[in-house]
């Protein structure tokens, strides 16, 4: 009886070390209720979760794809996004869009700074919009040189993928958060 | 938080209510379909239906076909789910900035799903302000749209137990004022009547000294007004601070819960010793500069109206150009400020990482990187250096600039004889004194902007009612018999940790608990110990819930034991006393004895009388916990906590703690907690939590005959 559960933490052990890669002949579709679902090795699951593994530097590869049921067991890793079906890309894509917020500013209209905090007005890939930082804390961390995450007091996250690309006077505004 | 918001008009008529349908929550979603920001959809929450709009409705849902609905938390924002004929269905996507709000409508669903009909309403606090788009700064209402002339209300507020301090602090100002005022009056008078108009030494000498005199005088109020400031300033921030301190242990423990730790620390600390410092750098000197300024402006139009108008045109013109040098400052120096700070934590990382950086054979690529950081920063230090030895010659330049346009205008006047030599140099000095104090109010909004949010923050908690204790609770010998009645409980409002757990202990019954890492544990516990209020459902002692029994009453009849000991600074009796602080010398020897402590504290050349603490004798880990353990018996409690009281320690200190726990906790009901399962050999029953709720209870016995999680991780233990 002891054997037995050890096999089965030595089983879960090797679950959890082994390497599931997705590839193209598993089918992904969006469901009825706007989730993703997955047919994959002859087992169909209703629902499924996508981890992006490498958000920042590899947004579209290697995702993690995930039970929704019990405690997320890793169904298996898609490597590239974009080298899967159209049909199942889409409904990815889909479903990432649902779990992942990351506005990308692409202009700074202004930013005034109030007694502590920093009120932005800009222009991102989801539209335009104005957010508020707390001043007095990290809200900015740079990923790389010209690379950062605005973190405003709601716990929006904004990204802006290249400072360098910003206008002079625009950079002149972002200073006072580098 | 708002949960019911202002649905506009157009939506609002779409929605046709049937008899007794009320509608209940009202909220943003500010994420449309595609992903994108939106400003007009809303979903609409009645006691039958759920109404998912956007300028129309677009969806209705029956909220009796529906199963659960839950708010999912994600990246940047969540989703707002349902499950219907046992499908998942996305209803709204939000930022978070309606994460919290989303979590307590999935809770007011649920509720009403399971047929019960009551209303979930929120106590959190706003982030920003609904009406002006500002950052709320931790209160309940927006400082700024809650009315104007609010820094006088509170400052006054402030002021009024220290009305006296205030009224000598005002005098000296006005002292201050006048001296400094007086000084260039004199100084005209030496220049007009002496060296100008032939006057004897006598008279130059009784200038001088008067002069003397008003210098001297000026230091001397000065230093007594900004001595009796940073006094002041003290005595009202320690004040504040013992205020909030009382406050803060009476306020109920929801408040608490709905503020972030920090924030409350921050209150005390920070905002109080903003008050202390306005108090000493800005206040000291507002109503004498105000004062100055006002009187400077009047003698200036008076000693030559048109020489003052053109100088009023030249101040604000120079004054721009200084602020915006110093913003320009500012930025600089705030962005080599940030250098510095890199280099400071890349330093430390290497440093403490060094074994990790010599073991991979990194030595070179660190030292380049560090390089790298380190020679950003001359550079950055290199240009403001430069930038601010410029700067100073600049502001004394263009001070000296008005000043030659004032000599030019006033000199002709003086050569034509409609002003004296010695008015000349009184209108010098006070154009110099104008320039001076323009910088410094144009600072004054900021400041009191400043003032007034910390006080409006520290009035916020002052101001907090206190559910006074009088309502009617209750006070018993508690037996020991714990009923959870769908408790659910959750630190932040959108994760619950624990849900609908169930279960009832008997009196005297040993709980153990166990499960993985971060799956509630601890968390159920707290609440055992009343430091937490649930969210959902009763905790019931002896029948009686937790919430109607006095704390006083609960928390004396309750021991607890931690992992991690805190002996306070004092000695070793001092620190077992904390628990019943009248206990007799005699009862104190029997607890230390039951935990096993009164043997090492013997040997000890203080005995109970040793110092322990931060600067005093170390204990070893195994004696700070059996004075823990003597702490926790001394009351007699008839419930009982352990949280991995043990864990910390080697073999044989485990061995002598264990045989005391034993002892302990014989009678009495006894909640433990620990990873090692040995440990809890003489529990009655096992509590399993795992994914929120108790997945198992029983007895050992039992638990193994299920062969479930307890006896895998059983079995796993014991052939380890």
């Amino acid at each position: 009886m002891a054997e037995n559960t050890l096999n089965i933490y030595e089983k879960k052990a090797e679950e959890m070390t082994r390497m599931n890669m997705i590839g193209k002949e598993a089918v992904f579709e969006q469901t009825d209720g706007g989730f993703l679902s997955l047919d994959a090795d002859g087992v169909h699951y209703d629902r499924v979760k996508i981890v992006r593994l490498f958000p920042f530097s590899d947004a579209d590869k290697y995702l993690s794809v995930r039970e929704y049921e019990g405690d997320g067991r890793e169904i298996g890793i898609i490597e590239d996004l974009d080298e899967m079906p159209e049909g199942s890309k889409q409904a990815i894509e889909h479903q990432l869009m649902l779990t992942y917020f990351t506005p990308v500013i692409s202009k700074i209209f202004s930013i005034k700074d109030e007694y502590g905090y920093a009120y932005f007005h800009v222009m991102t890939d989801k539209g335009e919009c104005r957010f508020a930082i707390n001043m007095g804390s990290n809200a900015v961390s740079k990923l790389s040189d010209t690379r950062l995450i605005i973190m405003d007091v709601d716990e929006n996250r904004f990204e802006i993928r290249d400072v360098e690309s910003l206008s002079q006077k625009e950079r002149r505004m972002l200073d006072m958060f580098l | 938080m708002i949960l019911r918001y202002d649905i506009p008009g157009t939506i609002e008529k779409q929605i046709t209510l049937s008899e007794n349908e009320k509608i209940y929550y009202a909220v943003p979603i500010d994420i449309d379909a595609n992903g994108k920001w939106t400003g007009d959809s809303y979903l609409i929450v009645t006691t039958l239906k759920i109404y998912i709009c956007n300028t129309s409705v677009t969806d209705v849902l029956i909220i009796n076909e529906l199963e659960n609905a839950k708010a999912e938390a994600c990246v940047g924002g969540g989703i707002l789910s349902v499950k219907k004929d046992g499908r998942h269905m996305v209803l709204a996507h939000y930022s978070s900035r309606h994460l919290a709000r989303y979590a307590y409508v999935a809770r007011g669903i649920n509720i009403l799903i399971s047929g019960r009909f009551e209303e979930v309403i929120s106590h959190e606090y706003e982030r920003i302000c609904p009406n002006c788009g500002r950052v709320i700064p931790g209160t309940k209402t927006c400082p700024k749209c809650s009315g104007e002339g609010r820094f006088l209300g509170v400052f006054l507020k402030m002021a009024k137990p220290h009305k006296k301090q205030f009224f000598g602090i005002f005098f000296l100002m006005i002292m201050a004022a006048v001296t400094t005022l007086l000084n260039p009056e004199v100084q005209k008078h030496l220049i007009n009547n002496v060296l100008e108009g032939g006057g004897d030494m006598a008279t130059a000498l009784r200038f001088l000294a008067l002069m003397f005199l008003l210098s001297a005088g000026i230091v001397i109020v000065n230093v007594m007004k900004s001595n009796a400031s940073a006094r002041l300033g003290s005595r009202i921030a320690s004040d504040l601070r013992g205020q909030l301190f009382e406050k803060y242990q009476k306020l109920p423990l929801s408040f608490i819960n709905d503020r972030r730790p920090g924030e409350l620390l921050n209150r005390i600390t920070q905002d109080t010793r903003y008050i202390s410092d306005f108090m000493a750098d800005v206040f000291c000197n507002l109503f004498a500069i105000l004062f100055i300024f006002i009187w400077d402006v009047i003698f200036m139009l008076v000693l030559n109206t048109k020489l003052a108008l053109i100088t009023f045109i030249l101040v604000p013109v120079v004054s721009i150009i200084m602020i915006s040098f110093r913003k320009t400052m500012g930025r600089i120096f705030h962005l080599q400020y940030k250098k510095n700070d890199d280099v400071s934590s890349d330093l430390q990382d290497v440093i403490s990482g060094m074994r990790v950086v010599k073991t991979y054979g990194k030595e070179k690529d660190e030292s380049e990187r560090f390089k790298r950081v380190a020679g950003d920063f001359a550079l950055i230090q290199k240009r403001n250096e430069r930038f601010w030895a410029g700067f100073d010659l600049i502001v004394s330049f263009l001070m000296g600039l008005g000043v030659v346009v004032v000599v030019y205008f006033g000199g002709l006047d003086v050569l034509g004889g409609s002003m004296s030599a010695g008015e000349l140099y009184q209108f010098i000095t006070y154009t110099l004194l104008l320039f001076q104090y323009v910088g410094w109010l144009g600072r004054l909004p900021r400041e009191i902007t400043r003032l007034t949010s910390s006080l409006e923050r520290i009035y916020d908690i002052l101001a907090q009612d206190v559910e006074e204790e009088d309502k009617d609770l209750k006070e018993f010998d508690i037996r020991g018999e714990i009923t959870f009645d769908h408790a659910t409980f959750g630190y932040k409002s959108y994760q619950p940790v624990l849900e609908d757990i169930n279960a009832v202990i008997k009196p005297g019954e040993m709980i153990g608990i166990v499960g993985a890492s971060g799956t509630g544990k601890s968390t159920l516990i707290n609440l055992l110990m009343r430091l937490y209020e649930i969210d959902d459902g009763r905790i019931l002692v002896d029948g009686t819930d937790m919430k109607d029994i006095s704390q006083k009453s609960y928390h004396s009849q309750l021991g607890v034991v931690l992992q991690e000991t805190f002996l306070f600074s004092g000695t070793i009796l001092d620190n077992i006393k904390f628990s019943k602080p009248d206990a007799s010398a005699l009862e104190i020897i029997k607890a230390a004895k039951l935990a096993n402590a009164h043997d090492f504290i013997t040997r000890l050349p203080d005995g109970y009388n040793t110092y322990v603490g931060e600067k005093g004798y170390t204990l070893s880990g195994g004696e700070r916990q059996r004075i823990a353990i003597a702490r926790a018996i001394l009351p007699n409690p008839n419930i009982l906590i352990l949280d991995e009281a043990t864990a910390s320690l080697d073999t044989e200190n485990e061995f002598m703690i264990q045989k005391a726990l034993e002892r302990l906790t014989k009678g009495k009901t006894t909640f433990a907690i620990a990873h090692r399962l040995s440990t809890l050999k003489n529990a009655d029953r096992i509590m399993v939590i795992d994914g929120h709720h108790i997945a198992e209870i029983g007895t050992h016995s039992e638990l193994l005959e299920r062969k479930g999680i307890y006896y895998n991780l059983y079995n796993a233990q014991i052939q380890t």
